[in-house]
């Protein structure tokens, strides 16, 4: 008797399947937003139709930095080539990743990016890596942000499950993102030649 | 006894439940899943390596029943930017400096529903599937309501029919807007729905429309089923209390 309590009380629970919305936003782990990098004001208005299916790896090929300090600089400093320089509407990139294991916000998960060309930046989400990667591997921890932000844009519907991971010298002639993280990235369970 | 059977039927209910949302939930993630309605058209676009594949073969198959492909459309080896190849109403678009390969296929009948695939074809070995394959469903549209929406003079028994000439007539009439009941995947739904008639209607808000309405239909589904099977579990268990 108490045995097929139990089981309805089990069988009801799988099927029910409570609290699943609760889910999503408690996957995500943290990004520095635009506002702690002192960002410039974004003047993009293109929006990107999400969920999106491929996601692009790319460096900088800039400086590196190992610090949060060091990476919150950079980060300004990518966005002053862009927007200022280059006349974009903002950092090209929907996200960087700095050798100090964070993320930074750059475009987000919902506007249209500026990193791998006309072909591919509305149908993908642009992640850099601050760096040269040619010679040198970004650290683990690194590694980890990008698959912890490739998780959190899973759980908000930003990316479709099956989304694909692609270098951005697979999309574009390119030597970007550099020999040491594209060998990376192709070990990656989402990656797709 | 009677509680062994009863216990022994619940688990088989518990199980089979779970093993078909899991098989379903399986499926679907191994398909890329088109729905559209006749006369539209489907647009894919395939990632192709830049450096891998620029002097390739590529080709649009069909998946048979049994597995088997079918060869419907298949490219050149790339000569210049962009390498265009037709065949009925199968579209292929070659660009590998842009690292894509777009597919079309236009005037889409309910006979075209099934398992599709792109492909590198290679000379002397198996060919290298391109991403995932797509399940494509082709509707036949619900004629009524669609009619009077256009300014067309054609009556309704007319367009029952005769679904050509029903075709025929909104590529004449582009001005005037009507809801679609799309559920595609893909983030180039734009670009489909303009090749209709060059209309530009503003599908965003459309599709959002659209698939709100498709979500709230999925989660009423859902919540019935589930409603069902509550029900079902606790008639059994008030059988075996009664008893």
């Amino acid at each position: 008797m108490p045995g097929l309590c139990a089981l309805v009380a089990w069988a009801l629970l799988v099927l029910l399947r409570p609290g699943e919305a609760g889910e999503k936003s408690a996957c995500c782990g943290p990004v520095v937003p635009r506002r702690e990098w002192r960002a410039l004001a974004s003047e993009c208005s293109q929006r990107l139709d999400l969920p999106v299916r491929y996601v692009v790896v790319s460096h900088t090929a800039g400086s590196a930095c190992n610090t949060p300090a060091l990476c919150l600089k950079q980060a300004q400093n990518v966005q002053n080539y862009h927007a200022r320089t280059l006349g974009w509407c903002d950092v090209g990139y929907n996200f960087l990743i700095g050798e100090d294991g964070l993320v930074y916000e750059g475009r987000g998960w919902d506007i249209k990016g500026d990193h791998a060309g006309p072909t591919w930046n509305p149908m993908s989400i642009g992640i850099s890596f601050m760096g040269n990667y040619m010679e040198r591997s970004p650290p683990p921890r690194a590694i980890r942000a990008l698959e912890s932000l490739l998780a959190c844009g899973v759980a908000r519907g930003a990316l479709n499950p099956n989304y694909e991971l692609k270098g951005h010298r697979d999309v574009q002639q390119t030597l970007s993102p550099g020999d040491q993280l594209y060998e990376i990235i192709r070990s990656l369970p989402h990656y797709r030649e | 006894m009677r509680k062994a059977t009863l216990e022994g039927m619940l688990w088989l209910l518990f199980l089979s439940v779970s093993g078909f949302q899991a098989a379903a939930a399986a499926a679907a993630a191994s398909e890329e899943k088109h729905t559209l309605m006749e006369g539209q058209t489907l647009t894919v676009i395939r990632h192709v390596s830049i450096w891998k594949y620029a002097n390739s073969r590529k080709a649009w198959q069909r998946l048979l029943d049994g597995g088997k492909p079918l060869t419907l459309a298949v490219t050149e080896r790339p000569s210049g930017t962009i390498t265009r190849v037709q065949v009925g109403r199968y579209f292929l678009e070659d660009e590998p400096s842009e690292a894509v390969l777009r597919v079309q296929m236009t005037n889409l009948q309910v006979e075209d529903s099934g398992l599709y695939r792109c492909v590198i074809l290679h000379a002397s070995k198996e060919p290298d599937i391109l991403s995932l394959p797509i399940r494509l469903v082709v509707t036949r549209d619900p004629s009524g309501p669609l009619v009077s929406d256009k300014t067309s003079t054609q009556d309704v028994p007319q367009v029952s029919t005769h679904p050509p000439t029903t075709i025929l007539t909104w590529h004449k009439f582009p001005t005037s807007p009507r809801t679609m009941t799309l559920t595609q995947l893909l983030p180039k739904t734009t670009t489909s729905i303009s090749t209709l008639g060059g209309t530009g209607i503003t599908t965003g808000r459309e599709l959002t429309r659209t698939s709100v309405i498709s979500i709230a239909f999925a989660v009423v589904c859902g919540l019935l089923s589930k409603s069902l099977v509550f029900t079902i579990l606790l008639v059994i268990t008030q059988r075996s209390f009664g008893s």
